[in-house]
């Protein structure tokens, strides 16, 4: 879901219908934080995901990269079968893919940690150049890692871009092996092996599937928006057990807990009514996930393409519908950075027995990068405060003054 | 005091020619000296801007010299998570419609923030840039200056071939950017030839992680702080900025005079008016006041008017100051003039101080006028008079205190040269009084033989109104002085590179590798063997190396027999030199690398070498004029060794006797067709080049001088018209005794003759100090270039009849009036 | 009158002041003889002077003739007329009009070396007019009296046929005024040369043969009103 973040808030900013005022306190918010080389890549970002030009007249970056850049990449229009371990690899017909991994982690003491990461591959052209120049690259990535410190309270994020080129980025097959500088996600033996380092943290765990992967939407054909071919390639891995270290400023520590794995890949996905989502992938004690997330529409309603799935302790899937579900925020978090964001929601879902509530670990775990959006780790509760399990929350369209 | 001012106001109005010719006066002091500094100043700028633009916010870089760096050294250094490498850079020059243009290629998403080029950019554009070979982006402004736009190719010469840029972008906003084609690091490397070399990493560096990063780098790549390498590379363009401010400087000692001379006669020539105010009860103060009230107005307003066509000035001057850093460096697009505060506060200052200074005498003079006898004239001329021999004295004292200064701070001083040239140029112009009082009344017997009667009067007149007289000679003096000295310093400077060329290019033929290109391809050698008429051949291979103080020129030389008569030694014995060089043991260092690094025979140059740093023993030093920052000669055999470089950027052909040049430069030609672009020259072709490049840079010191000229002629002009107008009734009385018009005319004009000759003859010795200052300090200290002073006679005699036609003609007009004004109302005047 | 050495014939003079004309002359006819003395009287603005510059060739006539020597100044180019009064006509001025620049001697001499002639003549005006001694200095130095009297060996030098003298003790006291008159009268009697003086001081006229008035652009014979 990521990538619809970015797209989100570069496509607010480019907004033609906007008073003058709403400009301003837009480009206040996003002066700060996009510095300028930061910039160019949502500008790709945003080249490589707006197929057709806006519906209004007048948006200059829409209308420039629209059409013709498009062309030449494979359109995710179809359901598709879906190939294991081949379709963890990379599928560069398609201008997007991302690799998405979040989870909970626990010390030894019983302290608890969350992390993202995440390496995105944007393709500038369909094919790979026929040029001398190793320079020459047909990718782009982009990668975001995070880390939540709940003991120390706090919140770590980093970024990194690099071209798919003289091995600095890039994804290879057999072994699977994706990778951003030092960065890294390996596919060995059915296991699962990541590895990023910023300044304050570093992280190496070991990922073992407990689920096989789940196909989000139509068999892994997920439709975001009611133009056909705005749509994604999409499954998820919902349980992986985790163990490995945690390296926060000097201190190394021994951690296991689950992940969850998403991985998609599309050439276009965006509706443009959509103000932001709320995306959660929720890990039940009981052996179940739940996979949800609502398109929140500019006017505040629910988007009927909002979905989800349940999965039970057995793999067996059922599809979410937009009215299967409603979210209620409880309490709200807000961000120096101007945003106001939920941290404790009530969720209801029809299928489940009893409402959740769904509170933040820690309310900043804010990534404040290129694009500013909220992920972070969430714990599960029931309505007399019985925990039911962990999870990961992604809120994007709030921060706005 | 309403009263008063509307007096003054009449005043002005009455006589509102010598009014705005005052006005006109200073406006133009104001104006050239505006115009010089923001002409200067801008292109300054812009050059320091477009040095900056390639560096952005770097703190340090990594480099080697030669060949550059190998790209696996950034994704190693990149992969490190330890360090935060940024910026990989391929930087060379391509040349489109004639024009040097730098091809920057940067890898936008590992620039971390060093440069922010891109900003703006848009995604589609972005991505052709990644991904289009020869894609480009440049500037609105250098867009303009090529007519391109947007998806229409330029043919671009770059490493000797002819290579289409297609333009992706045009960026807006960044006067950095000028004369920049910025592209991807990919498209960089393969237009200018570089597969697999960077040629930089910049990087911004935490203070403390430079040590720990310079430990990993392999041997012959360095680290070096960011600062380091810009001041080299300003230095460049600061050396030649040097002469311009000369110049400038020139003007303002020229406008200064100018506006001295305009004012303190408009003061002057009122003072039987000023003294009836103080018969009538204005006190001297008050009345001292007025005066300086009246100054400061017309400063104040000659400043602005000088201001606004100082702006004017300074746009049509740009263009030259431009032109010349192009021929020397690099496409530097000044789309305009920066409004530079400090040029236009110097005017302003100029303008109203030098205003203000000039009433401030008059002034003093006219409030203590005493009431009882009105002061006359001759008053004023006996004190004058007076004055003479003690401005002499102090003018000698500026006249030794000049040398003086020259020795008086290390060699390299330049604010210490600059300060004796302004003791020089004062200190004369405080001796040219003493010259008008002395010179025409010797002169005055023989005018008399000449010219009869007007002739004495007029070499009389001279010496006896030197009050105003000296400084309107004074102020010509100095201007035509400045077009001497400059001269012969251009001249000199010409001279020297002449011959220098002549005893350089020793061979007849040269092949080389064309503007952009790093070395000529491999295989030209053996094609050249075929070549008949061919007697011996030298190769040179030219490339930057670095030493701890920066970057100099590595020339290494494959030498010929005939190869040492190419280098004249200025220290050092060729017979015992050359071999060692030879050898590979020493190097023989040009002589600014010798001033400016202080290095004598037998010293040490220390090379930053790919194989490490090593010593070199200096054999020789030779002249040169073609690297300003300094240049070493070494044995091609030693480089190839540490270097592991065999390319060769040119070939000296020595032919064989009976050769004739021009069939072998075609037979050479036919030899290496099809084997990429090479040049092949004549020895006379380089030459030719060479000093047409040389005139072209100078072509603003020839207008400067013309500008200088004309400052100092429209203050000979205002000078004459008062001088002679204060003598209407003198004029008068010889009229009424029996001089003709035609006879009056004939003495204005020999007056003011005599004046511009005095001047120009004054000016030549003045001119000639100049000249030896600017030559053997100021040039030396910022280039460290040993000239052969130059005279040429045309150039004297240029400048005395430039200062009688000055003269003469200024005196026209006055002397035209003269003739004509009716007697009688001049002779009843008080 | 048999042998008149200058003489106005129907002379008119008119200025334009402010878009109205002055007639200062009107149709005014003179005649001066050979060796004479004439005083001319009048008023501030009544035309003496104008009618002095006419007949020294400084200035034209509107009308009429202005005959000097035979000679019609009127009709003569400016050129000609220059030199003319370079030979034959020696200025005394109110304001003495010495050349600031050219010492006392150079200031006597120039009529001279303008005529090309011997400069001795200078020397020897300088003797009569009580200056030998003063002949180096610059004419700052002298008094106002002293000043007149180089002014009147000036004028005298050259020997010319017709000396005019516009207030020449117009900026004197009495006793120096005197000097200077005695001076003057002594000079030209000597010389025999013709003297015009302009004033409005009857005792000028004390010195001369001739007394004549100029009262609205008319000349009448002797002194008229007390000035």
């Amino acid at each position: 879901m990521a990538m619809r973040v970015i797209l989100n808030q570069v496509w607010r900013a480019v907004e033609p219908r906007m008073d003058t005022n709403r400009r301003e306190s837009l480009n206040a918010l996003f002066a700060p934080p996009l510095r300028p080389l930061r910039y160019i890549a949502l500008a790709l970002l945003l080249a490589a995901c707006t197929p057709e030009p806006p519906p209004e007249d007048g948006i200059d970056v829409g209308a420039a990269l629209g059409g013709a850049a498009a062309e030449g990449f494979a359109r995710a229009d179809r359901p598709r079968a879906f190939r294991f371990p081949e379709d963890h690899g990379p599928h560069p017909a398609y201008r997007n893919e991302w690799w998405y991994f979040t989870g909970n982690l626990e010390g030894p003491k019983g302290g608890r940690y969350g992390f993202q990461l995440t390496l995105f591959r944007i393709a500038l052209t369909p094919d790979a150049p026929q040029r001398p120049s190793r320079w020459a690259a047909q990718h782009l990535w982009m990668g975001h890692f995070a880390v939540t410190d709940v003991p120390g309270g706090r919140f770590h994020a980093d970024e990194q871009f690099a071209r798919g080129a003289l091995g600095l980025a890039g994804a290879a097959q057999d072994p699977l092996r994706i990778w951003l500088k030092d960065w890294e996600i390996r596919l060995e033996d059915g296991a699962w092996r990541i590895r990023a380092a910023m300044e304050d943290a570093e992280l190496a765990l070991t990922l073992n599937p407990e689920k096989a992967p789940v196909l989000q939407g139509d068999n892994g054909l997920s439709q975001k928006s009611a133009e056909p071919g705005n749509a994604s390639y999409y499954y998820s891995i919902p349980r992986l057990a985790a163990a490995g270290r945690l390296r926060l400023g000097g201190e190394s520590i021994p951690v296991q807990g689950q992940a969850w794995l998403d991985r998609e890949w599309s050439t276009s996905a965006l509706g443009a009514d959509q103000a932001g989502w709320d995306w959660f992938s929720l890990q039940f004690d009981d052996g179940r996930e739940l996979m949800y997330y609502r398109l929140r529409k500019q006017d505040g309603t629910t988007d009927p393409h909002s979905a989800g799935s349940l999965i039970g302790p057995d793999g067996e899937v059922t599809r979410l519908a937009a009215e299967d579900v409603t979210l209620q925020p409880l309490e709200y978090w807000q961000s120096p950075a101007g945003g106001r964001y939920p941290i404790r929601w009530r969720m209801q879902v029809r299928q489940l027995e009893q409402p959740l509530t769904l509170r933040a670990l820690l309310p900043q775990q804010e990534v404040d990068q290129s694009v500013r959006y909220w992920e972070g780790a969430v714990e599960i509760s029931g309505p007399q405060g019985r925990v039911l399990g962990r999870g990961y929350a992604e809120l994007t369209g709030y921060s706005r003054k | 005091m309403s009263l008063l001012w509307r007096m003054s106001g009449r005043e002005l109005l009455h006589h509102r020619w010598q009014a705005l010719l005052s006005l006109l006066g200073v406006a133009l002091g104001v104006a050239v000296v505006v115009a010089v500094d923001l002409a200067n100043e801008s292109a300054r700028r812009a050059f320091a801007l477009s040095m900056e633009s390639l560096t952005g916010q770097a703190t340090h870089r990594i480099q080697a010299g030669g060949q550059g760096l190998d790209e696996g050294l950034y994704t190693q250094l990149a992969l490190d998570p330890d360090l935060d490498v940024a910026a990989p850079t391929v930087e060379g020059v391509v040349t489109v419609q004639g024009l040097t243009l730098r091809l920057l290629g940067v890898a936008p998403f590992a620039e971390n923030g060093v440069r922010g080029h891109l900003e703006g950019l848009e995604g589609e554009a972005l991505t052709r840039l990644l991904t289009e070979p020869g894609a480009v982006a440049l500037s609105v402004d250098t867009a303009a200056s090529l007519n391109a736009a947007v998806d229409r190719p330029l043919a671009a010469q770059a490493a000797g071939r002819t290579i289409p840029l297609t333009p992706v972008a045009l960026l807006a906003g960044d006067p950095g950017l000028d004369g920049l084609l910025l592209a991807d690091i990919a498209t960089a490397q393969e237009v200018l030839d570089k597969l697999g070399r960077l040629d930089r990493i910049d990087l911004v560096l935490e203070p403390g992680q430079a040590e720990e990063l310079a430990r990993r780098l392999p041997p012959g790549v360095r680290l070096e702080a960011a600062e380091e390498r810009g001041d080299a590379a300003l230095e460049l363009a600061n050396a030649f900025h040097l002469n311009l401010t000369a110049m400038s400087l020139l003007a303002l000692v020229v406008g200064s005079f100018l506006i001295y001379n305009t004012l303190a006669f408009s003061v002057v020539r009122r003072r039987p008016r000023l003294a009836t105010l103080r018969l009538v009860g204005v006190t001297p103060r008050g009345l001292f006041r007025l005066v300086l009230a009246e100054a400061a107005l017309l400063g104040a307003l000659g400043a602005l008017l000088g201001l606004a066509a100082g702006w004017a000035l300074g746009n049509a001057l740009l263009g030259l100051v431009t032109r010349a850093l192009n021929d020397h460096y690099f496409l530097v697009t000044v789309t305009g003039l920066t409004p530079a505060t400090l040029s236009f506060a110097k005017g302003a200052l100029l303008g109203l101080g030098v205003s203000l200074a000039a009433a401030w005498a008059p002034a003093r003079q006219a409030a203590g006028a005493s009431l009882l006898a009105a002061r006359r004239r001759s008053a004023d001329e006996g004190r004058a008079r007076r004055l003479v021999q003690p401005l002499a004295l102090w003018g000698l004292g500026l006249l030794t205190l000049a040398p003086m200064l020259i020795g008086l701070g290390p060699a390299d001083h330049l604010v210490l040269g600059f300060a004796a040239l302004l003791a020089l140029i004062l200190g004369a112009s405080l001796l040219a009084p003493l010259a008008v009082q002395g010179l025409p009344n010797r002169l005055a017997g023989p005018l008399g033989r000449l010219f009869g009667p007007p002739g004495r009067l007029a070499a009389r007149g001279l010496a006896a109104s030197v009050s105003r007289s000296g400084m309107a000679v004074a102020a010509l003096m100095v201007a035509v002085s400045a077009t001497v000295g400059v001269g012969v310093m251009v001249e000199s400077f010409r001279g020297t590179v002449d011959r220098w060329l002549g005893q350089t290019l020793r061979s007849d033929l040269y092949v080389s590798a064309p503007e952009g290109a790093d070395a000529l391809p491999p295989g030209v050698a053996e094609r050249l063997d075929g070549v008949p008429g061919i007697r011996e051949r030298s190769s040179g291979r030219r490339v930057e190396a670095d030493t701890p103080r920066g970057p100099i020129d590595l020339l290494a030389l494959g030498l010929a027999s005939q190869s040492p008569r190419g280098f004249e030694l200025k220290t050092g014995d060729p017979a015992s030199a050359w071999p060692r060089v030879k050898a590979g043991e020493a190097v023989l260092i040009s002589e600014p690398l010798a001033f400016h690094r202080g290095l004598g025979l037998g010293d040490e140059l220390l090379l930053n070498t790919p194989a490490g740093p090593r010593r070199f023993p200096v054999a020789g030093i030779f002249y040169d004029y073609s690297a300003v920052r300094g240049m070493a000669v070494m044995e091609r055999g030693r480089y190839r060794e540490l270097w592991d470089d065999p390319a060769v950027s040119t070939y000296g052909l020595y032919l064989q006797p009976d050769a004739d040049p021009d069939q072998v430069k075609q037979a050479v030609r036919g030899a290496l067709a099809g084997h990429g672009e090479v040049l092949v020259q004549a020895t006379g072709e380089i030459r030719a080049r060479s000093l047409e490049i040389f005139d072209r840079t100078f072509a603003i010191t020839h207008v400067l001088r013309l500008l200088v000229v004309g400052v100092a002629f429209i203050g000979v002009l205002s000078a004459l018209l008062a001088l002679q107008l204060e003598r209407a009734r003198e004029h008068a009385v010889l009229r009424a005794t029996g001089l003709t018009p035609r006879g009056l005319f004939g003495l204005t004009a020999l007056q003011t003759g005599l004046m511009g000759a005095l001047a120009g003859l004054l000016a030549l010795p003045l001119g000639l100090a100049m000249a030896w200052l600017l030559i053997e300090v100021i040039n030396r200290r910022s280039f460290g270039w040993s000239m052969d002073a130059l005279i040429p006679p045309g150039t004297l005699a240029e400048a005395l009849l430039l200062a009688i036609a000055a003269a003469l003609l200024a005196g026209l007009y006055p002397a035209w009036r003269m003739g004509r004004a009716p007697i009688a109302a001049a002779l009843r005047e008080e | 009158m048999p042998n008149p050495i200058a003489a106005l014939e129907s002379v008119s003079r008119h200025f334009h002041e402010g878009g109205r004309e002055h007639r200062v002359l009107d149709k005014v006819d003179l005649e001066i003889a050979a060796g004479e003395r004439l005083a001319l009287l009048g008023a501030s603005g009544s035309g003496k002077s104008t009618l002095l510059n006419l007949l020294g060739g400084i200035d034209r006539p509107d009308q009429g003739r202005v005959l000097v020597e035979a000679t019609d100044l009127a009709g003569l180019s400016e050129h000609r007329r220059t030199l003319f009064r370079r030979r034959r006509i020696g200025f005394v001025y109110q304001f003495f009009n010495l050349i600031p620049t050219l010492t006392v001697r150079e200031n006597v001499a120039l009529p001279l070396e303008l005529l090309g002639q011997a400069l001795d003549p200078a020397d020897a005006l300088l003797e009569q007019v009580g200056l030998a001694d003063r002949g180096d200095a610059f004419p700052d130095v002298l008094s106002g009296g002293e000043q007149q009297r180089v002014a009147l060996a000036r004028a005298l030098a050259h020997r010319p046929a017709l000396v005019l003298a516009d207030e020449p003790t117009g900026n004197l006291d009495a006793r120096h005024g005197r000097a200077v008159l005695d001076l003057l009268a002594a000079l030209t009697r000597e010389q025999g040369t013709t003297l015009v003086i302009v004033t409005h001081s009857r005792a000028v006229s004390g010195y001369c043969e001739r007394v004549l008035s100029l009262e609205d652009g008319r000349l009448t014979q002797g002194g008229g009103a007390e000035w």
